[in-house]
């Protein structure tokens, strides 16, 4: 299809131009109409418009739609709260397959069965924030250029069917000398901060142009922080780990050359003084602190055999709200367990038969030493368990390192007990002693011998255990410079509005037009100022040449 | 202590100013056509009066906000009762900055309402001053909940102008396909205002009259290995209970208008934090709310909407439609820096990440996609004025579910907000 996009001014626009780049005529469709102009871009082509799109332009036409870019926004807003109607995985304790059908029935099962038990970890909602970014990119390029090629270019004189196609318009005859009128409004529109450029009787008045960038501003923020979003996905970008740390422990951060110590660890509880009646009784937490320091390993750190060497780099009173931060990691207070655990046993060896009591011999829960002499006994330590578990093997095993039900075989030699000695199997919790059955594990050793702590003042209990979250995260930079750009952006476009005033007078006639891409009241009281100022009275609300306002 | 009662004392001042403010913004634009009057003068005087009753009663909110806060060493935005408390005043606030803009005194005829709604409301919950919970206890409260607050009011304000301007241009007495349609949304727009009111109502009536009843909810739970544990649980209702709650007896009911025992009982698949009691809450509000809408269809005799719309003449549409626009545009940066990025940081220092996709989290997102949707919208054409108007209050509905519906319905690392 042919198109002459020549205007009677001579300038040559691109194939889709509303307004001609340089007089502001209107073009095609638009020079039909008597409607206010539409405005948008300043009646620029948008790179997409193009005669004759090739592949990669069609992708480029979906994607700079902004119709487009509000359906993706709203497909997302839609997704996100499916995501919402149950709670998602990653916040259950119990096990997915089985707690949405348990909770909420057929319902529930179709909710997990669809995926959407993980909406926001999905491809299809990734893919979704994909799209989004792309049409920010796109719409944003196919637009800004355009639309700064016109702004840096613009004529002062344009055409009377532009002037009076604004949505603010004022005409009438003047008497006088032309050029000294408009040169007075012109003063008084730059007491108002317009900058005004005059050619002959025709005046174009301009301000806060860099308003216009607003929206591009903010849409690079947003793909800067939807890029960085995305790559936190990539591996080694981020840490996200727990340790627990019982108080007077050291603990490895795995996966770095860092160790924690709890030296202390408090949680305070508000008393009853400080509460309202209705909260009188209950237990109210004010404080949970960790007394932290932060040791850097600088030899023997992968040596099983050795002690690593730690180098104390950062200590810290952790709180809710105030982590510790060394370099880039984070450790976080998340929890805590007050729940008192085994350190240490003194149990006595016991001979049935006879009564004899001999001991007791201090037994280390987590680094037993692996042989003891107690009167005329051995014990060998010939495996321990420290969450004992009977596998499916039958053989025992222990579920974790962390001493939750520990269990010690000993080889137990000495008077009355077979040459190379007896295997014992030893229960220091009461607890696991029963659960287990040690008496039947121990057959027949334990009718004629016995280990056990006899009283209390044998058990050595340990401190409280803190739940440290260590986190390192390498996208937060970016996330926070594309938020910042972003609220710069936004503060840019909506705080700000881009108001221009067009002039001319011809044989005495006075035509005015005015445009803002926001705020039209304003725009309309500045006119009206203006006018005012010299000797036109007029109402704001008569400049409104009607139309839809933006 | 002092300061505590003195700043209740001011809340109590604020709440009745607010109402004189309203009333007197009635006899603005209801007077209009009294006779002997000049009507042009009389609605610049009387809005005037209603306008500087407002300020005085913002002047007074701003009073209990400050005392309470030196009061209990703590900023109160803390719970439910004192975020809407806060989110009510901030209203005020946006409506001040827009009529500062636009001196357009008869928008408080509508932002007033909301304020006392939403004030009326915060008073449902328990107002004691609660000592904060170590994962509050930050600068971060005072800052990130102050400013999604203000953002939100600036909705609020888009919302009041949005709805004034359906009242303004829908028809009451057109009979065309949409004409009615617009009609029927409009009404139950008011309709739904009305219920909320009713449930307001509903809540200090029986408070005032001191109503218990109290139930043993026996709970069935079947725990990942299919094992199926019991346990029973006291509900309190403080609201004649139509619906018990499920699975349960009663201990102990006041009557009720001769009513002795429980009429229905919950179903058994509404199986949330206190499911029984809040579905008994929300038919109270809609019977008493549809009472009170009754009443007052009976007294005019035609649709809200329809006695409404003849006094919104003389309101310049198109400027509602902008201030609409532009109090959504006010407050989108306020609400991106405050719900989003200020809330971002702070998650990321307490909670250890900046989003951790909990439902408030999202909705706050959801609430932020939708209006930036709508301020892509408003560039086409088509989509000013009634459209736009439309959107703006379904935009506030969006709003007040992700403050109150949130925490109601879908629990999550906000509950401390909670009821």
């Amino acid at each position: 299809m042919f198109q002459n996009t020549k205007c009677e001014c001579g300038h040559q626009n691109h194939i889709g131009t509303v307004l001609c780049e340089s007089c502001g005529k209107p073009l095609g469709e638009e020079l039909l109409s008597d409607e206010p102009l539409e405005m948008r871009y300043d009646g620029v082509a948008r790179r997409s418009q193009k005669a004759n799109p090739n592949f990669i332009d069609k992708i480029w036409n979906f994607f700079s739609s902004v119709k487009i870019a509000v359906y993706l926004i709203i497909i997302t807003l839609l997704a996100s709260i499916l995501g919402t109607i149950f709670r998602q995985e990653n916040l259950l304790n119990e096990d997915p397959a089985t707690y949405y059908e348990i909770q909420h029935g057929t319902i529930g099962k179709i909710y997990y069965m669809l995926g959407l038990s993980h909406t926001y970890e999905s491809w299809w909602y990734t893919t979704l924030l994909v799209m989004i970014g792309t049409s920010l990119v796109v719409c944003s390029l196919d637009r800004v250029l355009p639309l700064y090629r016109a702004l840096s270019k613009q004529q002062i004189r344009k055409h009377l069917r532009f002037i009076l196609r604004q949505k603010v318009v004022y005409q009438a005859q003047i008497s006088g000398d032309e050029t000294k009128i408009v040169s007075a409004l012109g003063e008084h529109l730059k007491k108002k901060r317009y900058r005004v450029h005059m050619d002959g009787t025709a005046l174009l008045a301009e301000k806060n142009r860099f308003s216009r960038w607003g929206p591009y501003i903010n849409h690079i923020g947003l793909i800067l922080f939807l890029l960085a979003v995305l790559a936190r996905s990539i591996p080694g970008f981020q840490m996200d780990m727990y340790v627990a740390v019982q108080q007077g422990q050291t603990v490895e951060i795995e996966g770095t050359s860092y160790y924690i110590k709890n030296e202390q660890f408090t949680v305070d509880y508000y008393t009853d003084d400080e509460l309202p009646d209705a909260l009188k009784g209950t237990a109210r937490a004010k404080l949970y602190e960790t007394k932290a320091v932060l040791y850097e390993c600088t030899a023997n750190c992968n040596n099983v055999t050795q002690e690593p060497v730690l180098k104390e780099v950062d200590r810290h009173d952790i709180v809710m709200n105030d982590p510790l931060i060394y370099e880039g990691l984070k450790a976080y207070q998340s929890g805590f367990d007050a729940t008192p655990r085994l350190e240490a046993v003194k149990p006595v060896i016991i001979n049935k038969e006879t009564g004899e009591e001999y001991g007791p011999f201090e037994l280390e829960i987590r680094n037993p030493k692996t042989s003891f002499e107690v009167g005329p006994y051995k014990l060998e330590l010939h495996s321990q368990f420290m969450e004992f578990a009977i596998g499916e093997n039958g053989e025992p095993t222990t579920l974790s390192r962390e001493p939750n039900a520990p269990a010690y075989l000993f080889i137990l030699s000495g008077p009355e007990l077979k040459a190379g000695g007896e295997p014992y199997l030893y229960f220091p919790n009461q607890i696991d002693k029963l659960q287990f059955n040690q008496d039947a594990l121990n057959r027949p050793i334990a009718d004629r011998f016995e280990i056990k702590v006899n009283g209390m003042e044998n058990v050595k209990l340990s401190g409280p255990t803190t739940y440290l979250n260590i986190r390192k995260d390498k996208a937060l930079p970016y996330i926070w410079i594309g938020a910042t750009i972003s609220m710069i952006g936004l503060i840019m476009g909506f705080y700000w509005h881009h108001r221009r005033i067009w002039l001319r007078v011809d044989r005495g006639e006075l035509s005015l037009g005015a445009h803002t891409n926001k705020n039209f009241y304003g725009m309309r009281s500045d006119v009206a100022w203006a006018l005012g100022k010299a000797g036109i009275e007029v109402d704001p609300k008569s400049l409104d040449n009607g139309g839809n306002k933006t | 202590m002092n300061y505590l009662e003195f700043s209740s004392d001011a809340f109590i001042a604020a709440f009745f100013l607010y109402c004189f403010g309203f009333i007197f913004y009635m006899i603005a634009i209801g007077g209009k056509k009294w006779s002997n009057r000049d009507p042009k003068a009389h609605v610049k005087r009387w809005s005037r009066i209603a306008f500087i009753v407002s300020i005085l009663g913002l002047a007074a909110h701003l009073t209990f906000f400050f005392t309470r806060w030196y009061g209990s060493k703590q900023i109160p935005t803390s719970n439910m009762y004192e975020f809407m408390t806060f989110l009510g005043m901030s209203i005020m606030i946006a409506f001040v900055i827009i009529f500062a803009i636009y001196r357009t005194p008869l928008l408080g005829m509508f932002a007033l309402p909301l304020t006392i709604i939403i004030v009326a409301y915060a008073s449902v919950f328990p107002q004691e001053v609660q000592p904060l919970i170590p994962s509050l206890n930050s600068i971060w409260l005072k800052i990130h909940v102050t400013t999604a607050a203000l953002g939100e009011a600036f909705f609020a304000v888009g919302f009041a102008a949005g709805l004034m301007y359906l009242l303004r241009v829908v028809d009451f007495k057109q009979t065309s396909q949409a004409a009615k349609r617009a009609q029927r949304w409009v009404e139950f727009t008011l309709y739904v205002l009305v219920v909320i009111i009713g449930f307001i109502l509903t809540v200090f009536a029986f408070r005032g009259a001191g109503y218990e009843a109290q139930f043993l909810q026996e709970k069935v739970t079947i725990d990942n290995r299919g094992q199926e544990s019991t346990t029973s649980e006291t509900v309190m209702y403080t609201m004649p209970p139509i619906f018990k709650p499920y699975n349960s007896i009663t201990q102990k009911m006041d009557s009720f208008l001769g009513m002795q025992e429980p009429l229905l009982e919950t179903p058994s698949w509404m199986n949330g934090v206190n499911a029984g009691r809040k579905l008994n809450t929300v038919v109270w509000s809609i019977i008493t709310g549809s009472l009170l809408y009754g009443i007052a269809r009976l007294l005019l005799r035609k649709r809200l909407g329809a006695a409404i719309h003849p006094y919104m003449d003389g309101i310049d549409p198109e400027d509602l439609d902008e201030i609409s626009y532009r109090a959504i545009a006010i407050g989108f940066p306020v609400f991106t820096l405050g719900a989003l990025i200020f809330a971002m940081i702070w998650a990321n220092i307490a909670w250890s990440r900046f989003w951790g996709w909990d439902p408030k989290e999202v909705w706050a997102l959801i609430t932020w996609l939708y209006y930036s949707a709508y301020l892509h919208l408003r560039l086409s054409r088509g989509w000013q004025g009634q459209r736009s108007a439309w959107l703006a209050v379904i935009g506030f509905v969006i709003v007040m579910f992700t403050l109150i519906g949130v925490n109601l319905i879908i629990s999550g690392l906000h509950s401390y907000a909670g009821v």
